[in-house]
Formats: structure tokens, sequence, C-alpha cells
């Protein structure tokens, strides 16, 4: 699992995560996960070339999307292959981190 | 829509030395690092029985949260206790998982399945774990056995 990121305009952190999100990945990513929780209020999490999510990989989207908005700030998902999005769907965590399959409408929703 | 499959008592069992014929049986030891062989597994029956990709998605999803819950739950951590996953591919189309291990008794499917996440202050991710094998599996049995516990999981191919 591989984490990338890339500032965007109006202040808008992009998140890259490529690869497996399951129990390994989720322990790849979670410290750069909380780093980023921690100091960014506008964070676009980039998902396209996740092929895998796994329910602990939940959490490593859960707990810092919930941080971000502690700190007033707001998370949103963009591009999940079908079937990640079905995960996230089943689990309800579309209706707390909303998906996006267009960039614009994405950064929209952070503005 | 979760339904009943035939199950044999011969084609798994922790203690006998029954191999199914078309079985493949993969034995693991507590420890979540353990879980990092299932995927390559997969991949291997995939190529070998034609698993669709979305199939293989979902029995890699249901398998890494079973295991990921009895190894953290079941054997509450404890390392080096045995699990043993055996796959069967009864017909056409169908693909079957059966996970034994020697963990206290516990039925899965009787768990009462938490109501979907309302708000991220209710951040119990583990809970999803019921809700995810009933949308991803096509059927689901529960066995008590007198050493532990047997699940068996089917999964239909879907392109």
């Amino acid at each position: 699992m591989a984490i990338s990121t890339e500032e965007l305009a109006g202040g808008i952190t992009k998140v890259v995560l490529e690869g497996r999100l399951d129990i390994e990945g989720a322990a790849a990513v979670d410290l750069r996960m909380n780093v980023i929780a921690g100091s960014k209020k506008a964070v676009l999490l980039d998902l396209r070339n996740v092929s895998f999510l796994g329910s602990m990989g939940l959490r490593s989207l859960v707990a810092p999307a919930r941080a971000i908005r502690g700190r007033g700030g707001k998370m949103v998902i963009f591009g999940p292959n079908e079937l990640v999005e079905k995960v996230l769907k089943t689990s309800g965590i579309d209706a707390l981190i909303p998906i996006h399959h267009e960039l614009d409408s994405a950064m929209a929703a952070l503005q | 829509m979760i339904v009943r499959v035939p199950y044999h008592e011969s084609a798994c069992s922790m203690t006998a030395n029954a191999t199914d014929a078309t079985g493949e049986r993969l034995i693991l030891q507590s420890g979540i690092p353990q879980l990092s062989r299932i995927p390559p597994w997969i991949e291997h029956l995939a190529a070998k029985h034609s698993i669709p990709d979305n199939t293989q998605f979902a029995i890699d999803l249901c398998l890494e949260e079973v295991l990921s819950n009895v190894m953290r739950y079941g054997y509450s951590g404890e390392l080096d206790r045995p699990i043993v996953v055996l796959f069967t591919n009864p017909r056409d189309n169908f693909f079957v998982f059966v996970i034994e291990d020697e963990a206290p008794p516990f039925n899965p499917l009787e768990a009462r399945e938490l109501p979907v996440l309302r708000s991220l202050d209710e951040l119990r991710v583990g809970g999803n774990g019921i809700r995810l094998l009933r949308e991803f599996a096509q059927s689901l049995e529960y066995q008590a056995t007198p050493t532990g516990n047997r699940l068996i999981i089917g999964f239909a191919a879907a392109d």
C-alpha cells in the first residue's frame, strides 16, 4: 500500500492511496493518515487505485475523517472502484464521508 | 440472499486426515501476520478454478473478516492456535470455503448486526463484519464442532 499527497488549489490536500487497503495496508498508512488528519482541514482521498478494501481498512478512513471533522474540516472520497464503493456503502461510510466520481464535484464539496 | 448449501462432514476436520478430492487446504496459526498468506492463496485458487475478479474480491473480503475475528476475538490474540481453511468447488461457478478453529463456541450468524453508522462519532467499524459477510457471500452456515467452530461460506461466480 502506497500513500502520497498533493496540495491542490483552495487549500485542498489530495491524498492518494494505491494498492490493497487490507490489514497490512491499513498498518502501512495509518501513521501517515493520522498526521494528515491532525494537520489538514480539506482532504480529498483518492481511492482510484485502491484494488481492495477490508473492514480494517475502513477504520483507516473513518478515524482520520472523524479527526478532521473534529477540527472543523472535511474529507471526501474520490473515485473508488465498484467493489470498494460497495464495501463503503454496505458499511454506511458513504453517509459520513461523501463519495464523488468527478474531481470537480469532489473539490467543490470541500470548498 | 443467504442459502444453505450441502456440506459433508468428511470434507474438513481439524483432527482427521480426510481431504476432499477437489479441495485444497490452508493451515494457519493464529497471529495477524498470517493473514498475508490469504491473498496469494486466493489468487492461486482463482487462477486454477477460473474464479472471476469480483468473486475473488468477495472471498478476500470475507476471509479477512472471518479470520481476523477468529484471531483477535476467538483466540483473544493468543498466537500459534490452529485455523484450517478448506476450499472446495462443489459445482460449476460455486466456491465454498470452510473455516475451522478451536476457539470457544461462537456463532457469528447469531451476532447482532449493528446498524449502519450515522455519525462519525459512532466509530465502531468492527461491527460491520457480519453485514459485509451477508452482502458479499451467497451462503453462510455455522456448525459447532466438538473442539470449536466451523463456518461455511459459499460464493457464486459473479462477473
